[in-house]
């Protein structure tokens, strides 16, 4: 049985700067994930980041992976174990893990759970056709591996993933057909939409797939437009020949973990299925297990890296780690997320995250 | 189907390898997985799904959703997107849930 004081489950945006936070407060940490490679999905985000600096706005998502991972990897208080897949959390508090074709167990005193979202589908008729794939896959195999999705796209979402990935698809020289979106609103930044307009892709809102054509791979979309009560009209059928679609219609919280380990979960709708529940300073209804990034509300990788290091300071706090001014870094990670979620945009996860919070003891942390 | 230029990325690619997919050789690169060298090769269908045959091939390509299993070197059910190819290896088709014992 491994010993560890706190064991971080996935090396994303959030398990890094869990990493990186707890271990500034003398924490030992144990950080695993089950890829060869951290970093999470920012190997892939060839786009540069909003928010503020200290999200580290401007900067490219793969240049961001780097900087985190140059924190953790020479840290004396970080042991990373990569191509290792936590299996379970137990009653007793036992944790197992297979690294590598090795099973064993580990016996942690704080867990952050930061396993991140799947991909979402949507159903129509032939929708599992090869060449149907989701929005991060084409990233992943165009980003990360270099190769081409295919000739010609329709994009389904016009949220921001949809737009970023339409533009990177025409950087890698792809063609994007037409990017489709049942809502009467494009989902993403204006930014952009904008530039995607600008290289004359079309973005047909209020309009879904009626059917995806191809007998043994993707061979044609054709889309229909929606009224105002979202059904489809007859006769407003267009039809693209093309070889990939990419779905884009959000994505939902791996929380099998958090599940299995009984924390209270709620379906909030507004941050992409059953998240947990939790208080202020990210830990769950069992104590001990935190929480942090897309696993406890879907949002953007910038809002994981701010949860991340809010959770590592909680969870290091938990095990009696403290710092002198650690009410005064946790209020600043608040005033960040806040920000990060203000305006418009963020009013649905504002929504959601008002609907999980509850309020406990240990808001304020003991301070040298 | 690889990208040779790109205004952002540089792709540093492994050295070169062969492997099989159905006793056909194949060339990939060292550090991709599996999936993305056969998408290279053209090769989109990686399975039939059990019941009424409909072509399948991956979906998230991040090791989620297991649309992409396939038999390597003997062992079936193996997510090809997150697995690495490698020189020799011997990927097949896999017909019906596998059997590991």
């Amino acid at each position: 049985m491994k010993p560890a004081e706190v064991l971080i489950i996935g090396g994303g945006p959030a398990g890094l700067c869990a990493a990186i936070s707890a271990a500034e407060l003398g924490c030992k940490v144990l950080l695993a994930d089950r890829n060869k490679k951290l970093g999470g999905q920012l190997v892939k985000q060839t786009h540069m980041f909003f928010g503020s600096e200290k999200q580290y706005a401007s900067v490219r998502g793969i240049d961001i992976a780097g900087i985190l991972l140059s924190k953790v990897e020479n840290n004396e208080n970080v042991e990373i174990l990569s191509d290792t897949t936590i299996l379970g959390i137990y009653e007793d508090g036992v944790v197992t893990a297979d690294q590598s074709g090795n099973y064993f167990k580990i016996r942690p005193d704080a867990i952050i759970v930061a396993t991140g979202a799947s991909e979402k589908t949507l159903a129509f008729p032939y929708n599992d056709l090869p060449g149907v794939y989701g929005a991060g896959a084409v990233q992943t195999l165009m980003n990360e591996y270099g190769v081409k999705p295919g000739n010609r796209v329709v994009m389904l979402g016009a949220g921001n993933i949809g737009l970023i990935v339409s533009y990177q698809l025409m950087q890698a020289g792809v063609e994007v057909a037409a990017i489709v979106d049942a809502s009467p609103k494009i989902g993403g930044y204006l930014v952009h939409a904008s530039k995607i307009r600008r290289m004359g892709v079309p973005i047909y809102t209020g309009h879904t797939v009626k059917e995806a054509h191809g007998t043994e791979t993707l061979k044609g979309v054709t889309i229909w437009q929606l009224d105002d009560k979202w059904n489809p009209i007859e006769g407003t059928e267009k039809r693209f020949d093309v070889d990939v679609m990419c779905i884009s219609v959000g994505l939902t919280p791996l929380s099998e973990l958090l599940w299995q380990a009984g924390c209270e979960m709620k379906y909030v709708n507004e941050l992409g299925g059953f998240v947990p529940v939790r208080n202020e300073d990210l830990e769950t209804s069992v104590k001990g297990i935190f929480v942090a990034g897309d696993v406890s509300g879907v949002e953007e990788a910038s809002s994981a890296m701010v949860e991340g290091f809010l959770a590592g300071l909680s969870a290091a706090n938990y095990l009696g780690y403290t710092i002198y001014n650690i009410n005064e870094k946790k209020n600043d990670l608040h005033q960040q997320l806040n920000a990060l979620r203000s305006g418009p945009v963020g009013e649905k996860i504002r929504k959601g995250i008002s609907e999980l919070i509850f309020s406990s003891e240990a808001a304020v942390s003991k301070e040298i | 189907m690889r990208i040779q230029e790109h205004p952002i990325l540089i792709f540093e690619r492994g050295s070169k390898i062969t492997f099989t997919y159905n006793d056909m050789l194949l060339e990939g690169y060292e550090g991709e997985t599996i999936a993305a060298a056969l998408h290279a090769a053209g090769v989109r269908v990686l399975s039939h799904s059990h019941e009424k045959h409909r072509p399948r091939g991956f979906f998230c390509a991040i090791g989620n959703c297991s649309s992409c299993l396939m038999e390597v070197d003997g062992e079936p059910n193996v997510r090809i997107c997150v697995e690495m190819v490698k020189d020799g290896m011997a990927v097949r088709t896999q017909e019906g849930k596998g059997d590991i014992l």
